[in-house]
């Protein structure tokens, strides 16, 4: 029997003016076709992201209302339906991280599963997602985001301006490519990316 | 929900039914068929219904307090009970306990067991003979059999009439009471008695409800009275008590019900029906079926009990029950009773549901709601049609609406708005858990979004439905008719034909539907603020709006949402441009010209994707529309996301009023490479400050010389002209603003703007008045032969900003911060003041007369007036001149320590002509320091609007140019003093009054005044006389005398004092007593008077200036006797002719007269003794010893001859410069054995102990010493005073 595990369908790294900084978008699996595909197109998940800041928005001003403190976790922003949810997490300096993960997009196969030494944990992972899995997927998007900084040439204010409006997108292949390789390698229970 | 056959998912509530009372409502029991209306029992009460106030008003409140619209959640709300109230007038009809056998149906043998209409027991029962339970039963419960019969009557006061009253009252209950018995259903009776008007006393009343009570054999709970004309609160309360007292009745009445449900089930076998099938399978209810009817039944009495977690766990178990392979797997999917099994299913599943939510487990729920949807998807799969039909979708469409209107019904308070929950944290319970996302329980908008994307799965099924299908069954084949119904889930919807059908408009209008359920969820989401997600779901109902064409309703729901688009402004374009182009397909179809004008214009931007099929032509904009008018448009800055950017830069960023600065305008173009170049008609750059516009028109043709283009840059110098706003009639429409008191700047230049190219023109900004001017804005005119075009853009302050062209090839950066803006610094004043007599230092006592010069640089003439400030302590007041105008002076204004004159107007100075202006100030007493302003404000006679000023100042010392000190000697009076005893000097007593004419008989001393005075000047001054001025009092009369005719020496002219020298002078003053009786001390003050002008004075003529000094004041007329010694020189040469020949040789010899004088001002007898030591100093002639006596008010002279013994042969300086001998003299008085000390007069001095010095004067020039001999002597001066107060004190 065939189970469906979490993967990451899309990567989204927003700026401080909420413009796109970097969009990554990773294939799930489709039982239909046997192939991996993206589960939406790159307007939808664009939809979907921009769609997640009116999630950070609600939070913070509820955060600000009820006096929390600024935890950059926002953890689940929402559900958008049964198989894609977003989890958000923002950095001190207004930078947003958002995942979009779905719920279905890998497939085990059970015996393969049955195989494993924690099998048990695997079928478990299954269900769903725990508080804190985004946590090392966050964690490595600010390593990779810190990465990019440290780069001389790259000038924050070039991509967030100050003014308040807009911005450029991230265009360093590195940080694509970093971004990628964290969509791609998680799995639920990952620690480390 | 509202899909569902009415009643099926409804809450249950206890239903209260009420008797007697005239109410506007429905008859009871038109719900029942009408078969079984038929069957049904009439409970009916003879009695007219009730129609007081009273009766109504109670009435009214009880069906206020109906529960049926509460909000489905378990919070509190603050009532204890809850009821579905309804009215019947007179009677209620109740279905039948025991259906008919129906009339075609043979009788069994054994006389018929006959079940109830809605038991599938019972043939005229649908569900007969092997359905499960169907909404009718719940309806009977629900609408119909009531749980509390509440019947009203009154109770009469009228004695007459009361006993018969209660009587029919009697009768009618137990009527009521048989007749419901004999329907067989145990709804409890309860009765209330209102009291009619009149008044009755209460223990009568008592009695008759207690006879009444036990007649009708009605429980004590379930009597109520209403007493007479009670307020409307009272009736309130009555109403509140007796609805809280029911609802216990009515809880045991579902109780018992639950009870009844539970012992059938207990029973463990399945009934049989009364007659056995013989249609059909002649299948009957299984035992689990049977167990499945009767835990619904219990779950549902349980449900009206609000016992939430007795019913959830009796559905469970209904819900396990049918989905268990005994049951649903069982049933065939084309039998009726399929679809009947999902239905009861669905129903369950919804009341589970609605228990979970009571019971605040909202991750139950959800997860709930997951897993119906896929047991019932697998069900499906694997017995029923599959899940890739349009049946299907309709029904997951179906399912999330449902959940959307459970939440929505259950209200609950998380969920509130305000609140601003997305979703709700899961109950405790599972919190540790996996959960997926979607359980943790997301608001209705969620749910509605769900609903309408499968309401679009649905679509896309329904259109894949092959046209075979879509026909009519009646036009169709029989054998396809058959396979239809094998092939298509119409489980609760359409078979295909009406779905999709070929011909005509369907029954199902799925975009509709979408629409409806996006809406839902927008609105939903817009509650919550979450305005991104709305404009999304905007987007989805637009793409299906355009679906069914409805272009105006696309127009009305993207236009606010395009024109101030989050998305835009956040640079999420692909989102942008995915609704632009839909919002322009629509306005062009509903021929919004402005918005597809506007939109046309943003979408030329290269940020966009390009559309291949795409003209990229602004002008082609309207080829579609037609129009009457030519449309105008104008998009702010920011509104849309423009194509085109520009940029204003000053070179510098200061500059001076009057000149001009250069400054560049930089466009660029950021279209679509390929698509059509824009020319612009005209330009308009707006600014702050002084500069108003600069309007740049486009012009084809333009000198070549001026124009330089390389690569995409192309560098223009445009040259300005100044327009006077009165043309405003030429201002091309669009640039119509109030331009008529401001002044314009127009240029010519190309305006035709390629796609990728940025042009550059280069003006010249004349700048005007002073401050700070800034480029604001700038406003793009475009005009095609359909439409105009105006876009306004502001410029921002970015560092691409700060390039500057230096031609069309090289750039370079401007580094100033804000290159906007340029500082207009006033214009320099051309206007020079000059002082022409300045000096460093003026003197006190001393008119100040400055003369300045006031020179016009300006290239024209210029009117001017003159402002005078001095400021400084005790400024006085001072008179400025002008000579020009008629020496007209004006005088200051004088304030604490500022003296002003304003306005003197200094008439037109014509250019490089200068005016000369006078300031007088009077002498000034004190020294002091003032700070003078003049401040010239002219004006050019070509510019008389603009005033400058200059402003020049210059500091004005004011010191005092001497300063003096003074020496008062003592000197021997040469008259004798006035006797006591002489007669003459007696005061004529007649004339006492007349003291003025008075000639002075009193003492007299002579005294010399030594000043020494200093030019503290910066130069020479001029002293022309020195005087002191002594200040007679009425006791002492003072004359005094210049002695040192020093200053003499230059006649007229006076004397020249040099800076920081010494000048002396030297005054006698003889000061005589009025009578001789006052022997009183008498004081002398004087001032010392010096007279003097500048040597540099332009005009000698002007009268000196006098200083006046005031002199210490000194003590004159001691009563203590005083000794003062006088010397003079005889020539030895008589002494020679006289003398032997002892001092030949020595013929220039002096003799030293020594006269001691001593005086006695006091009114004692005095006795004094003198005594001169021998010398080998000098040899002397006189007495040795002597004692003097002295008379009061007398003096006595006692003479020594001294001569002073000089070595023979001695050095040459001692000859010639003459030597001081010391006489030991010694004054002693008798009487108080005191030695009194010798005041030395001129041509002595004291020496350091106190001893009298004489001056011998070298052999020929004795006379020529005098003055600097008492220079020496003045330094003992100070001494000598201090050894008379010594003697003073003895």
């Amino acid at each position: 029997m065939a189970t469906a595990i979490p993967s990451i369908a899309c990567l989204g790294v927003i700026g401080r003016n909420n413009n796109p900084l970097h969009i990554s978008i990773l294939p799930s699996y489709d039982p239909s076709t046997n192939a991996f595909a993206p589960v939406r197109t790159p307007l939808q998940f664009s939809l979907l992201l921009s769609s997640t800041l009116d999630v950070f928005e609600l939070r913070a001003r509820h955060n600000a209302a009820n006096n929390i403190g600024l935890t950059g976790d926002y953890g689940l922003l929402h559900a958008v339906d049964e198989r894609l949810a977003s989890y958000g997490f923002e950095t001190n300096t207004g930078v947003k991280f958002v995942v979009i993960v779905d719920m279905r997009g890998r497939r085990i196969d059970g015996s393969v599963a049955a195989g494993m030494v924690d099998a048990a944990r695997r079928g478990a992972a299954a269900v769903g997602l725990r508080e804190g899995e985004m946590k090392p997927v966050f964690k490595a998007m600010q390593t990779a985001y810190i990465k990019l900084l440290q780069n001389p040439f790259f000038d924050p204010d070039e991509h967030s301006p100050p003014s308040g409006t807009g911005g450029k997108k991230i265009t360093s292949k590195k940080f694509a490519d970093d971004i990628r390789r964290i969509g791609e390698n998680w799995t639920p229970g990952v620690t480390a990316l | 929900m509202d899909e569902y056959p009415a009643g099926s998912l409804d809450q249950s509530i206890p239903l209260l039914l009420t008797l007697g009372v005239s109410a506007s409502s429905a008859p009871h029991g038109t719900e029942l068929s009408a078969a079984l209306k038929e069957q049904a029992v009439l409970v009916r009460s003879d009695l007219e219904p009730l129609d007081t106030e009273d009766a109504l008003a109670l009435l009214r409140y009880i069906q206020k307090r109906d529960a049926s619209q509460l909000p489905c959640n378990g919070h509190d709300i603050g009532r204890r009970y809850r009821f579905r109230v309804r009215t019947a007038e007179r009677s209620l009809l109740l279905p039948p306990r025991r259906a008919r056998l129906p009339d075609g149906v043979e009788a069994p043998p054994t006389p018929a067991v006959l079940h109830s209409p809605f038991s599938p027991l019972s043939p005229v029962s649908l569900l007969y003979p092997d359905g499960f339970i169907d909404t009718q039963w719940l309806q009977k419960h629900q609408d119909i059999v009531p749980s509390v019969l509440l019947c009203f009557y009154t109770l009469v006061s009228d004695p007459a009439l009361a006993t018969l009253c209660d009587n029919q009252i009697k009768t009618d209950v137990n009527n009521i009471k048989a007749l419901l018995s004999q329907s067989g259903y145990k709804s409890r009776l309860a009765v209330v008695l209102l009291s009619d008007r009149g008044a009755h006393s209460l223990d009568s009343v008592q009695e008759r409800l207690e006879t009444l009570r036990k007649v009708c054999g009605i429980d004590p709970k379930a009597l109520f009275f209403v007493p007479p004309n009670e307020s409307p609160d009272e009736l309130e309360r009555i109403g509140e008590n007796m609805l809280t007292t029911l609802y216990g009745v009515a809880i045991e009445y579902y109780r018992d019900l639950g009870r009844h449900a539970r012992k059938k089930r207990g029973r463990g076998v399945a009934p049989h029906p009364t007659v056995p099938p013989t249609s059909g399978t002649s299948q009957i209810l299984s035992l689990v079926g049977w167990n499945v009817r009767y835990d619904f039944k219990s779950a549902i009495f349980a449900e009206y009990r609000l016992e939430m977690d007795i019913a959830l766990r009796s559905f469970e178990q209904a819900y396990e029950g049918l989905l268990s392979s005994e049951l649903l797997e069982l049933i065939p999917s084309w039998s009726p009773r399929w679809n009947d099994a999902r239905f009861l299913a669905d129903v369950i599943a919804v009341r589970c549901l609605r228990c979970l939510l009571w019971n605040a487990q909202y991750s139950a729920a959800a997860r709930r709601w997951q897993s119906h949807r896929d047991r019932v998807a697998d069900f499906v799969e694997r017995r029923g049609r599959g899940t890739s039909n349009y049946g299907w979708k309709a029904w997951e469409a179906r399912w999330a609406t449902v959940m959307a209107n459970l939440i929505e019904r259950a209200r609950l308070p998380e969920f509130l708005p305000s609140n601003y929950k997305v979703y709700l944290q899961p109950e405790k319970s599972v919190m540790g858990e996996r959960l997926q996302p979607w359980e943790y329980l997301h608001h209705t908008g969620y749910w509605y979004r769900i609903a309408a994307k499968h309401l679009s799965g649905r679509r896309a099924f329904a259109h894949s439905i092959p046209e075979d299908d879509r026909r009519p069954p009646s036009s169709s084949p029989a054998s396809r008719v058959a396979s239809k119904a094998f092939t298509y889930d119409t489980y609760m919807c359409p078979g295909p034909h009406e779905e999709y059908p070929l011909d005509s408009e369907g029954v199902v209008d799925h975009s509709h539907m979408i629409v409806e359920s996006l809406m839902r969820a927008r609105a939903e989401f817009l509650k919550r603020h979450q305005v991104r997600l709305a404009a999304e779901l905007s987007l989805e109902c637009a793409e299906e709006l355009a679906v069914s064409k409805d272009w105006q309703s696309i127009v009305e729901l993207l236009r606010p949402l395009w024109k101030d688009m989050t998305f835009r402004t956040e640079g999420w374009l692909t989102v942008a441009e995915d609704l632009s182009w839909m919002l322009r397909a629509a306005a062009a179809r509903t021929s919004k010209a402005e918005l597809v004008i506007a939109m046309d214009w943003e979408l030329l931007n290269r940020s966009f994707t390009r559309r291949n099929n795409w003209h990229y032509d602004i002008s082609r904009a309207l080829d579609s529309i037609s129009l009457d008018s030519k449309p105008q448009v104008h998009i702010e800055d920011g509104q849309t996301l423009s194509f085109v950017s520009a940029s204003f830069l000053f070179r510098n960023d200061e500059g001076k009023a009057g000149q001009s600065t250069n400054g560049q305008l930089a466009i660029t173009s950021n279209a679509h490479p390929g698509s059509a170049p824009i020319t612009l008609s005209n330009i308009q750059v707006d600014f702050t400050g002084s500069l108003s516009h600069i309007i740049l028109r486009h012009e084809e043709k333009v000198d070549a010389k001026t124009q330089q283009k390389r690569g995409n840059v192309v560098l223009s110098r445009v040259s300005l002209r100044t327009v006077v706003g009165e043309e405003n009639g030429n201002q091309p429409s669009g640039l119509e603003e109030d331009l008529s008191k401001s002044v314009t700047l127009q240029g010519a230049a190309n305006l035709t703007l390629a796609p990728g190219q940025t042009i550059v023109f280069d003006v010249q900004v004349p700048l005007r008045e002073p401050g700070e001017t800034r480029a604001v804005s700038l406003t793009l005119n475009y005009q095609s032969e359909t439409f105009g075009l105006e876009q306004y853009l502001s410029f921002q302050r970015t560092d691409s900003a700060k390039l500057w062209y230096l031609s069309a090839a090289s750039t370079t950066r401007i580094s100033r911060d804000n290159p906007l803006s340029i500082h207009v610094l006033p214009r320099p004043p051309q206007m020079e003041i000059v002082g022409l007599t300045w000096s460093e230092q003026y003197y006190t006592d001393e008119p100040i007369a400055l003369e300045f010069e006031i020179i016009n640089e300006e290239e024209v003439d210029a009117p001017a007036k003159l402002d005078v400030t001095l400021l400084g302590e005790d400024a006085p007041v001072f008179t400025t001149e002008v000579p020009s105008q008629e020496n007209e002076a004006s005088s200051s204004v004088a304030g604490s320590d500022e003296s002003k004159v304003s306005g003197v107007s200094l008439g037109s100075i014509e250019s490089s002509k200068s005016l000369s202006i006078y300031v007088r100030v009077p002498a000034i007493k004190r020294s002091s320091r003032f700070d003078l302003t003049l401040k010239v404000v002219y004006y050019l006679s070509t510019d008389p609007g603009t005033p400058i000023t200059q402003t020049s100042i210059f500091q004005l010392n004011v010191v005092n140019p001497f300063e003096a000190n003074y020496d008062l000697l003592p000197r021997i009076h040469p008259d004798p003093w006035p006797s006591l005893f002489d007669p003459e000097g007696v005061r004529d007593l007649t004339g006492a009054d007349d003291t003025t004419n008075l000639i002075p008989r009193g003492l007299s001393q002579t005294w010399c005044l030594v000043t020494r005075y200093a030019s503290f000047a910066s130069e020479d001054l001029c002293v022309t006389d020195v005087d002191i001025r002594a200040q007679t009092s009425q006791t002492v009369t003072c004359t005094s005398t210049r002695k040192v005719p020093a200053l003499d020496k230059a006649e007229g002219g006076g004397h020249i004092v040099k800076p920081k020298t010494i000048e002396d002078a030297a005054f006698d003053i003889v000061a005589q007593k009025s009578t001789l009786d006052d022997r009183s001390p008498a004081t002398l003050d004087v001032s010392f008077v010096i007279k003097w002008t500048r040597l540099n004075h332009s005009s000698p003529s002007a009268l000196p200036n006098i200083t006046t000094l005031p002199v210490p004041r000194f003590t004159l007329f001691g009563i203590e006797p005083r000794v003062l010694a006088s010397v003079s020189h005889l020539r030895l040469k008589e002494a020679e002719s006289a003398g032997g020949s002892k001092s030949l040789g020595r013929r220039n010899r002096l003799l030293v007269v020594l006269r001691v004088v001593i005086e006695n001002a006091s009114n004692h007898f005095l006795t004094f003794g003198l005594t001169m030591e021998p010398s080998d100093e000098f040899a002397f002639s006189g007495p040795k010893q002597t004692t003097v006596h002295l008379l009061p008010v007398s003096r006595r002279a006692v003479t020594y001859r001294l001569l002073p013994l000089r070595e023979t042969g001695d050095d040459g300086p001692n000859k010639s410069v003459g030597s001081w001998i010391r006489p030991g003299l010694v004054v002693r008085d008798k009487y108080f054995q005191k030695v009194l000390r010798v005041i030395p007069t001129e041509g002595m001095k004291l020496d350091k102990e106190g001893g009298v010095l004489v001056w011998v004067p070298p052999e020929e020039e004795e006379v020529e010493e005098d003055s600097q001999e008492e220079e020496t002597e003045e330094e003992e001066e100070e001494s000598d005073d201090d050894d008379d107060e010594d003697d003073d004190d003895e």
